[in-house]
This record gives structure tokens, C-alpha cells and sequence, in this order.
């Protein structure tokens, strides 16, 4: 996978450049034409003077000075490389990597570039969960900054100030160390409320559902269901739109999903069972539920708590940004607080919102490099593992900035597409 | 008719990328002739002139003891998180440790004054990154000794100034005896280490679950052991007992060791007269100590009968026409590098009860006592 994906990237670029130099080329011919027809009705100007050769001349030198820099370091690199005798090929990638992953099935036998993938994914984890978190705590944070009650107002202030200030790094030891590895009990003496969880200093573990036969027919009826759902939320806005009768989609589409669903429960023979953790005296052995590491947990925290003060002062700064006459007449129409953050301000604000969103987005994704620190394997710890177990640190860290660059252009890409469509609805 | 040149967002971007490319085409050319130089390389008499001749320049115009002379400080990696080998002195505020010493006898050797040191902190993880980048001279820094970081890593290890075994150390009140106790326990280890590569290797050799917990520096290893989150920690047994002095919560060290850890110092290939002199002024303080030198008697062997120890010490000897002369051992040198290193450092046992002693290790009787008393610590002769 990562071998391909280090091919993609170089094809991509070298596509890229050739584009470049193929703009370049047409702007050239382009200023070339334009002379042409200058000189045609006589009124060619010195080609120090005109704008168009100018631009391109500059271009051009630009180009070249980055290229002899980008050639010399590359020079430099080299010269040392060969200097040591570094290794520069990509055959470590099927080599043992003997090492292992908490709660992952990776084995000391298995490659480094599945470790890489393994880590790869643990990194996807923090980043698909934490996300939406901190986008949910953000905005009730900036509204409540904004709200009427002065308590309210004050704590969300303090909560802000006190996280805002603080280099993630900090925040990160602080909840793991301080919150997480204290306050919890030890594996051996377990905390189980009501035997339906249990909360230990290295791990926690959730209720969950367990799969058993026709699990995988009944994952694809819970999709139909869904798509079921989705589709009768469509309609029923449709009919709303059109004669003006109440909607109750919700309702609707909750009613649809659980029919479907429990209809296809039974007539699966019960496909799924309700599955509760429990833990050995010693506190090792887990059977049942769905288990989290604590590290994972505190690194999840830690980088939501920190990343949701930042999009608070974002979703305040466009909240106060949304004309001041929204507010009014949504008043005048008597809409009650939430109806007037729901329907009004709201949309006009994460339209305002979203652009430097995303950049928090990419903020929190590349701190969760930091779980280096408190141990959770994700991508970073893995490839300088990886690099401490005699594998190429080059060639590793290249690695590591491609997969954090993929990361980031999903991220924008996702963020850039959505964007798109909260403009066109809002005009 | 004019156009305007306007410059988009797009395009900017699309010259980013394009620089991107060119390091990225660059690296993808390069790289076939890395992987043709390295297969045509254990052909050695066949391979080109120019390659050869370039990497003989290096060595010796580049050579590491011109740079270290004119710098006059050695540059040398160290540990600062590990009492007794390498950590800050809280008294003194300076590096101090058994690693340490020897850095320093590095700089007494070479330089002739045991304070020119710098010593950088490194975390396993980035020790070899530094060591080929030529920040550090010299990687002294709890190092073991392997062949996939002699060949891997671009590193030559040279004497073993201390030898070790991985251990394991859990909480008095644990209830674990041995590695079979430890099934499915959380064990913590410290990343880019091969402490990690041996648990992982001998517990699924012995088919023993375990949950690894593994963390980049030993910073944050400590309170996650004493937490209880780690129920095991594993590591050196050296470090383990350098840790278990400064922890108010009762350990036991295990008996198990599991594997053969030679520490020693490391330097980068391609420079074998900087190798020599790191390896022979390691192995001086051994010698020093073999024949009872130490830094409060070094001055009385000044007018040994021994020729042997009167060359070690770089004094004359007189050969049998009574000529007098002192010989050149060839290292590159002072004559009485090794003089110095002993008067301002001390012999080996000295440095080990000065450092590791504290820490509750005993010399007397452990694999690193003389050979001469059953250890294993022996040395070519200094003729």
C-alpha cells in the first residue's frame, strides 16, 4: 500500500510539473502572439518594458533559483549519504519489523510496512472520532460564550482561556498524568458500574453489540434500512415544501429504520446480541464489549478539549459576524432562543465559519502526532520505533511526511467540498 | 488588446507542487543507482575507481579527530534521564555518569582536558539519525551492541564498557515471579529500543499474550509504572536498578534476564583512525585498572619498572643499547593521552563506584569485573 502510494504521489508531481511548464510555454507563445500583433500596428514596446515578458522572465527565474537550491541540498544530502554508505532503497518495507501494537493482531513476524499501516490506521482512529467532538464541544462553547447568562458565559470564558493558552503538548500530559492515570484505579482493583463498564488506569472497556450468524445479511438490511430512511426524510420534506402540512420527519425516519431494523431482527433468527464487558481478578483478561486503551482516551481528550477552544472563538467570531438585523427581526417573529440559533444565525454563521474550520481540522490531525509521548501507537511513534530498530530513518520520516500530507489533502478536500455547498445554498 | 497576467491561487499552488516534484524525480533517479552501487559493492575490485577514491578523501581529509582538534570539544551523545549512567548532577547542575566518563576520558585522550565536553541528551529513538548526521562525534549513551546496528545503522561499536541483560522489574506487591506470571499483564518498554524487538521476540517464542505500552522517552515511562497503568517494566536490568533507587514505590527486579545487552561506545562509519582512538581509550581505563593504576597513584608509575605500563603512560623506555626513547603507538595521539585520561578520570573501576555503585550495583563477582577475576572485561595489549 505504501509503495503505491509513494508511486501515486510521484506521478502526481511530476504531472504537476509538467503542467507548470506547460502553462509556461502557453504564456510564453501567448506574449510572443501578443508582439506580433503589437509590432503589426506599430506600437511595440522594448521588451523591458512590457508587462507580459516581464511577468514571464520572473516566473522563469523564479523556477530556476528554487530548482538550484532544492538541486544543491539535494547534492548535499547525497554527498553525505554516500559519505556514511545510508542505505536509500525501499526494501526494508518487507522486512520483519518485530514489534507489536497494543490491541492490534500486528506480530513481531509481520513487515514494517504493515506496521506502518497499522499505525497509519490508529491515527485515522483518533482523527475520525476526535473531529466531530471537538466541532460538537466548539459550538455549544461559542454560543455559550454568547449567551445571556452570566455564569454560563463566565465558565465558558475560563474554559477557553485556560485551554486556549496552553501548547497542546502540555495539555496532553497534563489530562493523561493528571486525570487519566490518577484517577483511575489499577487494573487489579477495576472500577465496574454496574458491571456494565470497567475503568482502569491502561484500559476501558463499553458495552457493545456482538455479532452472531447472518450478522453480515443483517449489516447490509441495517444499511437498506438507512438508505430507507434517508429516502422518507427526503419525501416527507418534499410534501412539506409543497403543501405546507407538518413534516415530522424525524419521527418518520426513526419509525422506518427501527421497522426495517426489527423486522430484520427477527426474521434473521436474532443476528445480533447485547454484549457486556467483564474483566479476569487481575485485571488482563477482558471478555465481551468493546475495549479502548487508556492512552487513546486521554490523547482523544486531551486534543478536544484544546482543539474545541479554537473553533469556539471561530464559531463566536462568525456568530457576532452575522448582521446584527438577523437577530432583530428573528425577535420580531417571536422564534425562541434555539429556534433562532437553529434557523438564522446558525447557517449564516458556519457559512462564515467553515474556511478556518478546516484549519483546525488539520490542526488536530497533526497533533495527534503527540501521542508519541503517552503511548499510543498511532503513526508517529510507530515509524520513530520503527527508525530506533535499525530501519532507514530517511526514507521512514518520508514516509511519515506523506502519509501526514495525504491526511491533510483528504481533510481540505472534504472540508473545501462541503464548504462549496454551504455557499451555493446561501447565495 | 491587452491580457492581464494574473496569477491565481491555483497556480501558486501548482508551483509548490512542482518544486515538490523536482526533489521527488530527483530522489526516484538517484535512487536506481543507490540500488546498483549497492549490489555491485561486495564486488569490491571491480568497483569504480571515482567511488573509491572519493570515500578514501573523506576519511582522511574530513577525518573526526582534525575536526574535533580544532573545535576542541568533543561532541558526544549521552543520556540525561538515566542516574548513574548519565543524568544531570543535581548538585553540580553539569552532566555527570558512567557514560559520561568516558566521554570525558575521550576529551582528556584527545584534547588533554577532561571538561571539554559537550554532551547532547538524545532519546533512543534519534540516537543514530544523530550519530550519521555528524552532530555527535561519539554515541555514548547506554548503547547495545547488535549486528543490524552495525551494519544497519551505519555505526561501529568498539569496546563494551559495560555488559548487561534485559530484566524485568514490577511492584513488590505484584504477585509476578516469572515470565509465565506475566501472561496478558501490561508490560512497558521504551520505543526504538532492542529491549522492545527481545519482549516481543522471546514472549512469542514462549507463547505468552502480553499488552505492550510503549513510550518514547523513559520521562513519562516512570509515572505510568508507578501508576500502576505498566505492571511490568522492562528494560536493561542496569537501568532498571538506576530507576528503582529513585522510586518511593517497592520493586522487584526479577531474576529472568533475557538477553545479552554490550553496552558500548558507538561512532559513524567511514573514519577507522577516530574508531581507534575511542576504542583504545576505552579500553585504557581497563588496562589502567588491570595493572592497578588509578588516578591517585598514576604519578608514582611515571618510573615503573614495567616498560609495558612506561609506554602506556607514554614515558621513555630504554632499549638494549640504553637508548631512550618514547614510541609511538601510532593512534594519532599525544604520548601520554592515556596518562591524562587516568589522572583526570580514573581507571574503570573507579569510574564504576564513582558512578553505578551509588546506584546499587556491585562490580566484584558481575560479568564486568577484570578477566583476571572471572569477568569478562579483557584487552589487547597496549604495545
Amino acid at each position: 500500500m505504501i509503495i503505491a502510494l509513494l508511486w501515486m504521489l510521484a506521478i502526481g508531481l511530476v504531472a504537476t510539473l509538467v503542467y507548470v511548464a506547460g502553462r509556461l510555454v502557453y504564456d510564453a507563445w501567448g506574449a510572443v502572439r501578443q508582439r506580433r500583433y503589437d509590432k503589426s500596428v506599430g506600437q511595440l514596446a522594448p521588451p523591458w518594458r512590457d508587462t507580459k515578458v516581464l511577468a514571464i522572465i520572473a516566473q522563469l527565474v523564479f523556477a530556476i533559483v528554487v530548482g538550484v537550491i532544492f538541486w544543491y541540498l539535494w547534492g548535499n544530502f547525497r554527498d553525505r549519504t554516500d559519505a556514511i554508505g545510508l542505505n536509500l532503497s525501499f526494501d526494508f518495507l518487507d522486512q520483519p519489523a518485530g514489534i507489536t501494537i497494543a490491541d492490534n493482531p500486528l506480530t513481531p513476524a509481520d513487515t514494517v510496512g504493515e506496521a506502518i499501516t497499522a499505525g497509519f490506521f490508529n491515527t485515522i482512529r483518533i482523527i475520525i472520532v476526535g473531529i466531530p467532538m471537538a466541532v460538537v464541544l466548539g459550538t455549544i462553547v461559542g454560543v455559550a460564550r454568547l449567551s445571556n447568562n452570566w455564569l454560563l458565559r463566565k465558565l465558558a470564558t475560563g474554559y477557553v482561556e485556560f485551554f486556549r493558552n496552553i501548547p497542546p503538548l502540555v495539555v496532553i500530559v497534563f489530562i493523561w498524568s493528571g486525570v487519566y492515570l490518577t484517577a483511575f484505579p489499577r487494573a487489579a482493583d477495576s472500577w465496574q458500574p454496574l458491571n456494565w463498564f470497567v475503568f482502569n488506569n491502561a484500559k476501558f472497556a463499553f458495552p457493545s453489540i456482538e455479532g452472531l450468524d447472518n450478522f453480515a445479511a443483517f449489516r447490509w438490511v441495517i444499511l437498506l434500512a438507512v438508505i430507507a430512511a434517508i429516502s422518507v426524510v427526503y419525501w416527507r420534506t418534499q410534501v412539506f415544501i409543497r403543501t405546507g402540512a407538518a413534516h415530522h420527519r424525524v419521527l418518520w425516519g426513526l419509525g422506518t429504520l427501527l421497522g426495517i431494523g426489527v423486522i430484520g431482527y427477527f426474521a434473521l433468527g436474532g443476528p445480533v446480541k447485547f454484549s457486556l464487558p467483564t474483566v479476569d481478578e487481575a485485571g488482563r483478561v477482558y471478555e465481551g464489549g468493546i475495549r479502548m486503551q487508556m492512552p487513546y482516551a486521554a490523547l482523544v481528550t486531551a486534543l478536544v478539549l484544546y482543539t474545541a477552544t479554537h473553533i469556539s472563538e471561530i464559531v463566536r467570531g462568525s456568530i457576532q459576524a452575522v448582521h446584527k438585523g438577523q437577530v432583530e427581526a428573528s425577535e420580531a417573529l417571536a422564534l425562541s432562543g434555539f429556534q433562532r440559533y437553529r434557523f438564522v444565525i446558525l447557517p449564516q454563521a458556519m457559512r462564515i465559519a467553515f474556511p478556518p474550520l478546516i484549519n483546525q481540522f488539520l490542526n488536530f490531525s497533526k497533533n495527534s502526532s503527540l501521542a508519541l509521548l503517552i503511548g499510543f501507537g498511532e503513526i508517529t511513534s510507530i515509524i520513530s520505533n520503527l527508525a530506533g530498530q535499525s530501519q532507514p530513518a530517511p526514507q521512514l520520516i518520508l514516509i511519515l511526511m506523506l502519509l501526514y500530507l495525504v491526511i491533510s489533502l483528504v481533510l481540505s478536500a472534504i472540508g473545501n467540498l462541503i464548504n462549496r455547498r454551504l455557499q451555493i445554498v446561501g447565495r | 488588446m491587452t491580457r492581464k497576467v494574473t496569477i491565481t491561487g491555483w497556480q501558486r499552488a501548482a508551483g509548490v507542487v512542482a518544486i515538490l516534484a523536482l526533489a521527488a524525480s530527483a530522489c526516484s533517479g538517484d535512487d536506481d543507482s543507490t540500488a546498483t552501487d549497492s549490489t555491485t559493492a561486495p564486488d569490491s575490485t571491480t568497483a569504480p575507481e571515482g567511488t573509491t577514491a572519493d570515500t578514501v578523501e573523506v576519511t582522511q581529509g574530513g577525518g573526526v579527530l582534525a575536526a574535533v582538534q580544532s573545535r576542541d570539544v568533543v561532541n558526544c551523545g549521552g543520556n540525561n534521564g538515566l542516574a548513574g549512567f548519565g543524568s544531570v548532577d543535581a548538585a553540580t547542575g553539569e552532566a555527570a555518569g558512567f557514560d559520561i566518563d568516558f566521554c570525558r576520558a575521550l576529551a582528556a585522550a584527545v584534547l588533554g582536558d577532561a571538561t571539554k565536553v559537550d554532551i547532547k541528551p538524545l532519546e533512543a529513538a534519534e540516537r543514530f539519525p544523530t550519530l550519521q548526521s555528524g552532530e555527535i562525534d561519539v554515541l555514548i549513551r547506554n548503547t547495545t551492541w547488535t549486528a543490524s546496528r552495525d551494519g544497519g545503522e551505519q555505526a561501529t561499536f568498539l569496546h563494551t564498557n559495560f555488559y548487561d541483560g534485559q530484566g524485568f522489574m514490577v511492584a513488590a506487591d505484584s504477585g509476578i515471579a516469572s515470565l509465565e506470571d506475566m501472561a496478558n499483564a501490561t508490560i512497558c518498554v521504551q520505543t526504538g529500543t532492542t529491549t522492545l524487538t527481545n519482549l516481543n521476540a522471546v514472549f512469542a517464542d514462549q507463547g505468552i499474550p502480553f499488552t505492550p505500552l510503549e513510550f518514547a522517552s523513559n520521562d513519562e515511562l516512570n509515572p505510568a509504572f508507578q501508576a500502576g497503568q505498566c505492571e511490568v517494566w522492562t528494560s536493561d536490568a542496569s537501568q532498571l536498578a538506576s530507576f528503582a533507587a529513585g522510586m518511593d514505590l517497592e520493586t522487584t527486579i526479577l531474576p529472568n534476564i533475557i538477553s545479552k545487552e554490550p553496552l558500548g561506545p558507538a561512532v559513524a562509519d567511514g573514519d577507522s583512525q577516530w574508531a581507534q582512538i575511542v576504542d583504545w581509550t576505552t579500553m585504557a581505563t581497563i588496562q589502567a585498572w588491570e595493572w592497578g593504576i588509578t588516578s591517585e597513584n598514576v604519578d608514582t608509575f611515571l618510573t615503573s619498572e614495567d616498560s609495558s605500563i612506561l609506554t602506556f603512560l607514554g614515558q621513555p623506555v630504554k632499549d638494549a643499547d640504553g637508548n631512550e626513547a618514547v614510541k609511538d603507538l601510532g593512534l594519532g595521539l599525544d604520548a601520554d593521552a592515556f596518562y591524562r585520561v587516568i589522572k583526570q578520570v580514573g581507571n574503570y573501576e573507579e569510574i564504576f563506584e564513582r558512578n553505578l555503585t551509588p546506584i546499587g550495583l556491585t562490580l566484584a563477582g558481575s560479568p564486568n569485573d577484570l578477566w583476571t577475576n572471572g569477568g569478562l572485561m579483557y584487552n589487547p595489549p597496549f604495545r
